[in-house]
């Protein structure tokens, strides 16, 4: 008996030990950090909520203005990006099931394969793209502007690898619920008379409505966190106008000098829980108008 | 199900030991660390094979370590699997010494006599001492290096800015108008190293009394200078990559580093040279620099052998490091550069006489990095006329100094 309630625990164990070992304890460090002041050499100076204080209150503050940009210029790639991410991926998902359209897979791959590739060498590939003197845009479409360093074509830029590299993963996710809905409702649908948006929007919305709250939250966390893109492709400029606040947050720790650590956990656990409660109100929203 | 509970130990044994083999190499190894991600590395693997290649005692086992700042700090925490030897860059200095992580090279420099202030150029072997304690020995000194087109100031009849080796910032200003379309006289590649050159050309500084100095005249008149070129439209535009630009033959000089001279080669057709960074005055130049340096990590488990070990290396290195000139980079050791063969390489020209080799300027304020980190953010915008530059000024300052005064108070 006692040998059988821990076999549970040897499946997920390796599971367990990776989680607490690489999340749960450097989070709670990190939260932790946030109270202190550090340089991640010498020991953290406990400090109380002074850090949250200078971010959140002292407006004189370096810190405070860094995680006011690094904030709202992180909202700006959310709501950019989010509805396109949900919106593209499922419209190409819905499509790709209409039955004249042959070759799924090699689409469904070609679309998903972006997604595989690493930021930084699909950065210059894009970068070489919108590049002024050898690129594409500037020498077929004739445009004149320096592309990463004017707006709003810096976020142009931004969005476009982000739609590049990120429509895959939803797509995928879209397609295998699709594929899950009964044929059958769609042949009675079209039997009454349902036009293929009628179709959309009364069968296949509903029944894939768990995996559509699942990207929507899971995209919006994953965009809160974004990094890679404005670091490779603008360099947070032009004036600092595309800086998300993940940016700050590593220039702060491990940048010039001597390491901020402290104040850069702190607006760290700032973003963490902005990410916790916008998730959880679009959780709540989405399934109450769902239900 | 017996089984089965065999497969999972298994598992969590193979996590386990996984985790556990980033421990330390054997006792008879010197594990050395260094940033050198790029091509640098392969020079610096090839210099520590051919130490090996003689048999020491004690082998070097180089370990190129991107993001070794932060690794460091993190070793330091744990006191677990410090590296016995490693290489920084000047300006982490002074806090590591602050910090106390540094062990002084004092055992070292007693077992090889040759591992010497006069060996060495004289700011890359000062920036290491704080306080009359030595702590580093320098490998290298790798500097802003002004690169210009041959062809070009030939087309353009100006090879005569070269005669005095100061292109001064008038000099360029004279230019104007007088360029084919699509060409620049220079390009903003390590704008913010030449700004920090202009300060010292003008007499600044960026501390006074141990206080940073951003917000101050020489660095408004630095900044309004260079502005002056940007206005003149003589700079490459705003965003461009002017670092290309210079490799694909449209622009006159371009500011980058000693490093680059291998790139610029590799470019066919592009016939280059190099010279000091411009000047606002034909009297004074500078070439902000910095510099690789060696530097033993605190660590209690390295035995003095070991440390002795490291002065063979060292001192192997001070001997042989010609290999490093390949790097582009312009060599610490005087024997080195004295030798007839540092001659063809092209960085050999910092080194040609007693004024070029003041030009190089390491700055050693502690919070230099900071200052470094506001110039860098800031510069671009200021000399493009994107910001106003009084008030950037005072942002730049506040910047530094509320950076400061996190880190201060962070420390023992």
């Amino acid at each position: 008996m006692n040998k059988k309630s821990l076999t549970p625990f040897f499946f997920v164990g390796p599971h367990l030990i990776l989680f607490i070992v690489f999340i749960l304890l450097p989070t709670i460090y990190g939260i932790y950090a946030s109270f202190t002041q550090w340089n991640l050499i010498n020991d953290p100076v406990w400090v109380g909520l002074a850090n949250y204080k200078t971010i959140l209150f002292n407006t004189e503050s370096t810190f405070y203005s860094q995680f006011m940009n690094g904030l709202k210029n992180t909202l700006i790639f959310v709501v950019l990006s989010v509805p396109v991410l949900i919106i593209i991926p499922l419209m190409i998902a819905v499509s790709l099931e209409h039955k004249k359209v042959k070759m799924k897979n090699v689409i469904q791959s070609i679309l998903y394969i972006p997604g595989l590739i690493s930021i930084s060498a699909a950065a210059l590939i894009w970068s070489l793209i919108f590049n002024k003197q050898l690129g594409i845009t500037n020498n077929i479409f004739g445009s004149e502007t320096v592309w990463a360093a004017n707006q709003p074509y810096a976020w142009l830029i931004i969005i476009v690898i982000t739609i590049w590299g990120g429509v895959g993963g939803n797509m995928i996710i879209y397609r295998a619920s699709i594929s899950g809905v009964s044929k059958d409702l769609y042949e009675s649908a079209e039997m009454d008379g349902a036009g293929p948006v009628r179709r959309f929007s009364s069968i296949t919305l509903p029944s894939i409505r768990f995996p559509l709250i699942y990207t929507f939250v899971m995209t919006t966390a994953g965009a809160f966190n974004v990094f890679g893109q404005p670091l490779m492709m603008t360099d947070g400029g032009p004036r600092q106008s595309t800086t998300v606040l993940m940016m700050y947050i590593r220039q702060l720790a491990f940048g010039h000098g001597e390491s901020i650590a402290g104040m850069a956990s702190a607006m760290a656990v700032l973003l963490g829980l902005v990410i916790l409660v916008i998730s959880a109100l679009q959780y709540y929203v989405m399934n109450r108008n769902a239900s | 199900m017996k089984k089965k509970m065999g497969v999972s130990l298994i598992l969590v044994w193979l996590a386990v030991a996984v985790l556990g083999g980033c421990g330390n190499g054997d006792k008879n190894t010197i594990t050395f660390w260094t940033p050198l991600t790029g091509d640098d590395g392969a020079y610096m693997d090839q210099l520590v094979k051919d130490y090996n290649a003689t048999n020491p005692e004690y082998k070097v086992k180089h370990v190129i370590t991107s993001d070794m700042y932060t690794k460091i700090s993190t070793v330091l925490n744990s006191g677990k699997g410090v590296p016995d030897l490693s290489i920084i860059h000047a300006d982490r200095v002074p806090s590591f010494v602050k910090q106390g992580v540094l062990e002084p090279m004092t055992t070292v420099m007693q077992a090889q006599p040759e591992l010497k202030e006069d060996n060495y150029l004289p700011q890359a072997w000062a920036t290491g001492n704080v306080e009359g304690t030595q702590y580093t020995v320098p490998l290298d000194i790798h500097s802003n290096a002004m690169y210009y087109n041959k062809n070009l100031l030939k087309k353009y009849n100006v090879e005569s800015f070269l005669d005095d080796d100061v292109v001064t910032i008038d000099e360029i200003l004279s230019l104007q108008g007088k360029l084919d379309e699509g060409d620049y006289v220079v390009n903003d590649a390590l704008l913010g190293w030449v700004v920090l050159a202009q300060i010292q050309n003008l007499g600044g500084g960026i501390e006074q009394d141990g206080k940073p100095a951003v917000n101050t005249e020489a660095m408004k008149q630095a900044l309004t200078e260079i502005k002056k070129i940007s206005d003149a439209g003589l700079m490459t535009p705003f965003g461009e990559d002017g670092y290309l630009m210079f490799q694909a033959g449209n622009v006159l000089f371009s500011t980058d580093g000693t490093w680059s001279s291998t790139a610029h080669a590799s470019v066919e057709g592009l016939d280059f040279g190099v010279t000091n960074i411009y000047s606002t005055s034909a009297d004074t130049f500078t070439n902000r620099a910095s510099s690789h340096l060696f530097s033993m990590l605190k660590n209690e488990k390295r035995t003095d052998e070991k440390e002795q070990a490291i002065g063979q290396f060292l001192e192997f290195i001070r001997e042989h490091s010609i290999e490093w000139a390949k790097a582009g980079q312009i060599v610490a050791s005087k024997q080195v550069i004295e030798s007839p063969d540092y001659d063809s390489y092209i960085q050999s020209f910092f080194t040609s006489n007693d004024k070029e080799i003041e030009s190089l300027y390491i700055y050693t304020y502690e919070y230099y990095p900071y200052v470094a980190e506001a110039v860098d953010t800031y510069a671009g915008d200021i000399v493009r006329g994107n910001v106003d530059i009084d008030e950037t000024l005072v942002t730049m300052q506040k910047f530094v100094e509320d950076k400061i005064a996190e880190g201060n108070s962070g420390a023992k």
